[in-house]
């Protein structure tokens, strides 16, 4: 089976989805749907969806009652991530399981999750291999074309991917780097899959080299843990407890922020850039907290509210020229 | 005392006082409904009093969540309060003192301002110390986004980050294996209560609790068919009084119950003899979505303009089911399930959409409604997201629908004039009233 990671690139409008999702809901979840509705998700077999936010939950209610997909679950989701979340979670991944098999009629052993397993640990070490290239004081890559890459690790056969991956790092390890920018920049958010929106504000004269996104390093941080025996536990184990949390987990955020001050350090970050999608509430409390946090670390941060297509270009262009300036780069 | 900790209870005790003064002239010149508006007046000054006695004497004392069990502190003779209820304290209720001031300063927050206002004004609170600082923090994870949002916010303050904090968290599903993971998520509660108060749980007491609150979740669900006659009986007030009298302090109280037996009473006399509190009622609405700060204004208004009662709403309508208080396992089981799928809010919002069609359609049936008002909350995404279903429900009910889109909060997202023209145009497209 292969995964693919709902997005909604290339959408041009949300006027079949509109009837459906109001005008104060984000636009990610909009753009999708719309796409669905238009028949550009017909091509899937199954879709398995998550309470991850209240405008991305109600996609289901939705997906069920006007789509024909034959397999269309939700998992609960803890917003926790303590013991006891692990193991509801743990549970819930083994009733999609049985549910898997005997929709599809396929086996979905221990050994094969294993194998799947180490396949993507190996994607995400390939990953955090060109993220460490970025650390360099030239970076042989730019924030948009390691976007792109991200986003082809969620869609392509991983086997695949990752062949291409090494023939990648390899060439790059002999690239010269990117001498010519003004300023090193970190990206905070949620769902960015649209590298032209990196490719703007590196036009101005940045470099992204940093991000902690969703399509970015929270996918590919740490490993699901090969030592430990049940691979369903070490799925629940990974989801819940050890990678890079979204906002929406609750009592995360001093590791989040943790998380964001480190990589400020390791990839020598001179300003960051928080980019909330517009009707966002969980990313809308916590830029709160990051405003704080950022002065009491002193260090520079812009705010910027976006929409799921790129949009408001010149705008984001002024801004971000701007928080150069402010910078003094 | 200190300045800061005087000034934490400074809104309670403004509210307390104001309360205070208005409890002698009821009791005096009770009019038609004073018996039945008295009990719940006492309730808030009897909770806001026993606040400020465990501020001013360092007692223990809880910050809680609106639909984590009163039953469990109760039974465990734990003092809480709602610090989402501080909002309304002396601020919000009817268009109070601080609301503008409030609000200008909640919009200085670095707070998006489409998120949530109820919940940015919860978190200027916070800044402005106008929390009492409990002894430990039950919170809640559940229904909207907002909720789980605020509580990094609100955790990093630095009065409150050392404050011991537990949050159930609850599932998505609504089955026998949900309602088991959170009622271990409730016993956990218990043990945190335990570790940070030093009180303990009696099994046997918090039966009585439960067997007491039981009753009352039984009248008020007595007092909801009455609702169906038409005329309806009540005005807005006291019906949407329900939750709040159950779920504050005194849970378990008989004095509780008696109030329900009072409201029932004092329904089937109305219903009986044809007099209704509201008077040459011609439209029965269905609002479905809390209420506005402003709703007195609203709510009257639509009943003297229009003679349109609000005859259910979203916060007194949730099919409760009663607790089975045989075991151990079957109180927490119970107390589980109506924490995380039976509340106001809880019950539409934190899961599937599915409830929020049904509720529809056996209001509509059973109410007799002539049409749905989905005020729409700026700060309820999911709801927002669910109002196509909502809408599809009414179409195939045959019941007019309207969407207001406003904020429950502040007055001026959509002014009440906007919102009482829209709601005037709707009935009078819709030949209603």
């Amino acid at each position: 089976m292969l995964g693919f990671r709902i997005r909604a690139t290339g959408s041009q409008g949300t006027e079949l989805s509109d009837s459906f999702f109001s005008t104060i809901n984000c636009t990610f979840p909009r753009h999708a749907f719309n796409m669905a509705l238009k028949g550009e998700f017909d091509f899937i077999d199954g879709l398995v969806l998550f309470n991850s936010c209240d405008h991305i939950r109600r996609v289901y209610d939705h997906w069920i009652r006007q789509m024909e997909t034959p397999f269309v679950k939700i998992l609960s989701l803890p917003k926790k991530a303590e013991q006891a979340q692990v193991e509801w979670f743990r549970e819930e991944l083994a009733i999609l399981r049985d549910d898997m098999q005997n929709h599809f009629g396929v086996q979905i052993t221990d050994e094969k999750l294993r194998q799947a397993i180490k396949l993507h640990n190996e994607t995400r070490r390939l990953m955090r291999q060109l993220y460490e290239l970025r650390k360099a004081d030239n970076p042989p890559i730019t924030g948009a074309q390691t976007l792109a890459i991200t986003v082809a690790s969620t869609a392509m056969p991983p086997e695949r991917f990752n062949q291409l991956m090494k023939e990648l790092l390899n060439d790059l390890g002999n690239a010269e780097g990117i001498t010519d920018y003004q300023a090193r920049l970190m990206i905070l958010g949620r769902e960015l899959d649209n590298p032209g929106y990196l490719q703007v504000i590196e036009d101005q004269g940045a470099l992204v080299v940093a991000d902690s996104l969703c399509f970015g390093s929270r996918i590919l941080w740490k490993d699901v843990d090969e030592s430990i025996d049940d691979p369903l536990a070490a799925l629940a184990q990974y989801q819940i407890a050890e990678r890079p949390s979204c906002a929406r987990m609750f009592s995360e955020y001093d590791k989040r922020a943790d998380y964001v001050r480190q990589m400020l350090s390791d990839f020598n970050v001179d300003g960051t850039i928080y980019s909330r999608m517009a009707f966002c509430e969980v990313w809308g409390f916590e830029e709160y907290s990051m405003i704080n946090d950022f002065k009491e670390w002193d260090k520079p941060l812009l705010c910027l509210d976006r929409e799921y297509t790129l949009s408001g270009v010149g705008q984001l262009r002024t801004r971000i020229q701007a928080f150069l300036e402010t910078m003094g780069k | 005392m200190d300045d800061k900790k005087e000034r934490s209870i400074s809104r309670i005790r403004e509210e307390l006082e104001t309360y205070e003064s208005i409890i002698p002239l009821l009791e005096l010149e009770p009019g038609e409904m004073g018996h039945l508006q008295l009990p719940i007046l006492k309730n808030i000054t009897e909770q806001h009093r026993k606040t400020l006695e465990c501020v001013e004497n360092g007692l223990p004392f809880m910050a809680s969540q609106y639909t984590n069990p009163v039953e469990i502190l109760t039974a465990m003779d734990v003092h809480w309060y709602f610090h989402i209820q501080q909002l309304f304290a002396g601020s919000g209720t009817g268009g109070g003192p601080h609301i503008a001031e409030d609000l200008e300063e909640a919009d200085k927050l670095n707070i998006p301002r489409d998120c949530c206002t109820l919940i940015r004004l919860g978190q200027y609170l916070q800044v402005a110390g106008l929390y009492p600082l409990p002894t430990a923090y039950l919170a809640l994870t559940i229904p909207c986004d907002s909720i789980a949002g605020w509580h990094a916010a609100f955790m990093h303050h630095q009065d409150w980050r050392n404050i011991p904090v537990f949050a159930p968290d609850a599932p998505y599903h609504n089955d026998d294996r949900a309602i088991g993971y959170y009622a271990q998520q409730m016993r956990e509660m218990v043990e945190f209560i335990t570790e940070h108060t030093g009180k303990t749980m009696d099994i046997d007491h918090l039966r009585e609790v439960v067997e007491e609150t039981n009753k009352c979740y039984a009248l008020w669900m007595e007092y909801n068919e009455i609702r169906r006659s038409s005329p309806t009986p009540h005005s807005y007030i006291l019906p949407m009084s329900c939750f709040f009298q159950i779920n504050t302090s005194g849970a378990g109280v008989p004095g509780k119950r008696v109030w329900y037996e009072d409201m029932i009473a004092d329904a089937e006399m109305r219903v009986k003899e044809n007099k209704p509190e509201v008077p040459g009622q011609k439209i029965r609405a269905f609002w479905y979505d809390i209420q506005p700060f402003y709703f007195g204004e609203i709510a009257s208004w639509m009943e003297q303009e229009w003679g349109a009662v609000i005859a259910m709403d979203m916060v007194s309508y949730c099919p409760y089911d009663l607790i089975d208080t045989s075991t151990e396992d079957s109180l927490f089981r119970g107390l589980a399930k109506r924490a995380f799928q039976d509340g106001p809010m809880i019950h539409q919002a934190r899961g599937l959409a599915d409830n929020v069609i049904h509720d529809i359609q056996r209001i509509v049936k059973d109410y007799k409604i002539d049409c749905v008002i989905f005020p729409g909350h700026m700060g309820h995404k999911d709801m927002a997201a669910s109002s196509s279903l909502m809408r599809e429900v009414c179409r195939e009910l045959g019941v007019p629908f309207l969407y207001l889109g406003l904020d429950v909060a502040d007055y001026r997202y959509m002014t009440i004039d906007e919102i009482k023209d829209k709601i005037s145009q709707f009935f009078t497209a819709m030949g209603l009233g």
